[in-house]
């Protein structure tokens, strides 16, 4: 008897800890899984203009995406912009993560709300703040031309150069925050150890930081790249209209065009390439350093 | 291997004074040991060795090299940290041959020398295996690898034992000692485990507040201790403060007048005995100096029992007598007697 005295109290809190789940579980399902679901549903559906949708088990849309220049030239403007920022973030934000990781600055907490605070700007306020500073007659312009330096002012807005300098300046602080905790967790010491044997930074960096660091760079890589696949606010305002990304093309199907089926599959579409394009550097970079 | 010398090293933060005017030759294949309580500067002075550190003040003389301003990768000193601090993704073998890696010696040619390396700490066969897959004692023998593997000019051990339980510290240390003098290595290690350090040392350096207190052997420490801080350091001393009120004499605050043949010069001054060379009982009889004491606290701690006494109402002093048979555990209270032959004490002036 005594031996099994304590099973019901095991038992309970394993009901327990199977109850706690519930609410997030229950919250992903009908918040999430349910709305993709339906909209994976609608994507098969035909578009009638004037009928709205139409029921029905068609990959039309998907083969429209698919056999459309202009749609493959968005989807790969889209992926393009993600690695670009990405690869940026990553070069940017490494050093200024390690730095904050290894601080022995009192400040250190403040250095970090820094690296948050541009966080603090909502999307469209930021975007409207690099309107007025890169556009034609905007404060970076007026400086140039001001001082003489330029004659013409500098077509920064409305190009692919505005929507990389946007989506890079909200990531980095994503990158620079996953990458600091982690190097956080791998000891000073250990980069001490490379240097005692003989490594330099660089060989320091290659063959001891980089390869502990990478769970933090696979992460962090991750979200800034999901983050800039699926960018709306910033490629409309910076990059204007005759820019498109995947993000606000997915929009334009749902509340210009009024074509949900087509909607649909877009954004099923970006999911994917999503989905692949990280599962695949994930793979690729586990293969090579592991 | 190579004879090391530390000239004139100090370091500075501020107005703090980390290590002050440090002086220390090594001689080729010999083992130090820099001892001192925590904050003595004896892990800044280990580190300015290493060249993690860059020293304000000073020079550092590996052989023939100055390597005062060398990054630490130039440095060729073979560390071993408390944590270890092995490379978790690389295997046994990968981090025993990473310093070879970084000299650009060829794959074929690491394979060797990774299991002379592994052979020496009694690692052989532990190649494959990760650092996580190994106890703390087998971690720290693979980090001793590593740094051995290099072939290091000085090598540098930073409290390596400190990590490991009792008695694998006693294990442990036994090896590296041994491997120590068979290879020959000038090695200069910190610690503020005493009994580690006259264990293993050739010779040894007490700091304290960044100052070199005292450099010599076990013996010369012990026996004579340069200063008040060294002779409460290294082993225990019976402290008695007092003056010296003519050569030969000395007077402890509460009057005792005590013969002792190490008092010159005059003023205040600090008497310390060793508590094995004071007598009690009928022994205390015979001798120059004895004195009637009372027992104010026994403890018993096995082989030796710890007796805190007054000599009068202003001098407590410690005394350790051994638990022989017959032998009976003084009690609070009781007056024994208890005495030192005149040549037993050394004095100190008094520290403000």
């Amino acid at each position: 008897m005594s031996t099994t005295a304590p099973e019901p109290v095991a038992g309970a809190r394993t009901g327990l800890a199977g109850l706690l789940v519930v609410p997030a579980t229950l919250f992903v399902a009908i918040g999430l899984l349910g709305p993709i679901a339906i909209l994976f549903r609608y994507s098969l559906n035909q578009f009638i203009p004037g009928q709205f949708m139409v029921d029905g088990l068609t990959i039309e849309n998907y083969v429209k995406f698919f056999t459309d220049g202009y749609y493959l030239n968005v989807l790969a403007r889209t992926v393009r912009v993600a690695v670009v920022c990405t690869v940026a973030c990553l070069i940017m934000g490494f050093p200024l993560a390690y730095v904050l990781a290894r601080t022995q600055s009192r400040f250190k907490n403040l250095l970090i709300i820094a690296v948050v605070l541009p966080l603090f700007v909502g999307n469209a306020v930021r975007a409207a703040g690099w309107m007025t500073a890169f556009g034609s007659r905007g404060a970076l312009n007026a400086s140039l031309m001001g001082m003489g330096l330029i004659d013409q002012p500098l077509e920064i807005m409305f190009t692919e150069n505005a929507v990389l300098i946007g989506i890079i300046a909200v990531n980095l602080p994503f990158m620079v925050l996953t990458l600091q905790s982690v190097i956080e967790g791998i000891p000073r010491n250990v980069e001490e150890a490379a240097f005692s044997l003989g490594a330099g930074p660089a060989a320091m960096f290659r063959r001891v930081l980089w390869p502990l660091a990478l769970p933090g760079i696979l992460a962090g890589t991750i979200l800034t790249f999901i983050l800039a696949m699926n960018a709306y606010a910033t490629p409309v305002l910076l990059g204007g209209p005759r820019f498109q990304m995947m993000g606000p093309l997915v929009y334009g199907q749902f509340a210009q065009q009024n074509n949900w089926p087509f909607g649909g599959a877009i954004s099923f579409i970006l999911m994917t390439a999503t989905i692949i394009l990280t599962v695949a550097a994930h793979l690729i970079v586990q293969r090579r350093y592991r | 291997m190579a004879r090391l010398s530390i000239e004139h090293l100090r370091k500075t933060y501020g107005d703090l004074t980390v290590v002050d005017d440090v002086t220390i030759d090594i001689a080729d294949g010999e083992f130090l040991v820099l001892l001192g309580p925590s904050g003595c500067g004896k892990t800044t002075t280990l580190r300015m060795v290493a060249g993690f550190i860059a020293p304000s003040a000073g020079a550092i003389t590996i052989g023939e090299r100055s390597v005062t301003a060398l990054p630490p990768w130039k440095r060729n000193c073979g560390l071993v940290f408390q944590s270890y601090a092995l490379f978790p993704h690389m295997t046994v073998a990968e981090n025993v041959a990473f310093g070879l890696e970084m000299r650009k010696v060829s794959p074929a040619d690491r394979i060797p020398r990774v299991a002379e390396a592994l052979r020496l700490v009694q690692l052989a066969g532990f190649d494959e295996r990760y650092p996580r897959q190994l106890s703390g004692g087998q971690q720290q023998r693979v980090a001793l690898a590593r740094a051995l593997a290099m072939e290091p000019d000085v090598l540098l051990l930073d409290e390596p034992l400190s990590n490991l339980d009792a008695k694998l510290r006693q294990e442990v240390r036994v090896e590296i000692r041994d491997l120590q003098r068979k290879l020959g290595l000038t090695t200069i290690m910190v610690t503020h485990d005493q009994e580690e350090a006259l264990t293993m040392a050739d010779r040894l350096v007490v700091m304290e507040k960044g100052k070199v207190r005292q450099i010599g052997s076990q013996r010369e420490l012990y026996e004579k201790p340069a200063d008040r801080f060294v002779a409460g350091f290294i082993g225990r001393s019976a402290f008695l403060d007092g003056e010296i009120t003519a050569p030969g004499r000395f007077r402890t605050r509460g009057g005792v007048e005590i013969g002792c043949a190490a008092a010159t010069g005059t003023g205040a001054a600090t008497l310390a005995l060793r508590p094995e060379r004071i007598a009690v009982g009928g022994e205390a009889q015979g001798l120059h100096n004895h004195f009637q004491a009372r027992v104010e606290h026994a403890s018993y701690l096995g082989a030796i029992l710890d007796i805190d006494v007054s000599l009068s109402g202003h001098d407590r002093m410690l005394l350790q007598i051994p638990n022989k048979a017959g032998v009976a555990e003084p009690k609070p209270g009781e007056t024994i007697t208890i005495g030192w032959a005149e040549d037993a004490g050394l004095v100190y002036p008094r520290e403000a």
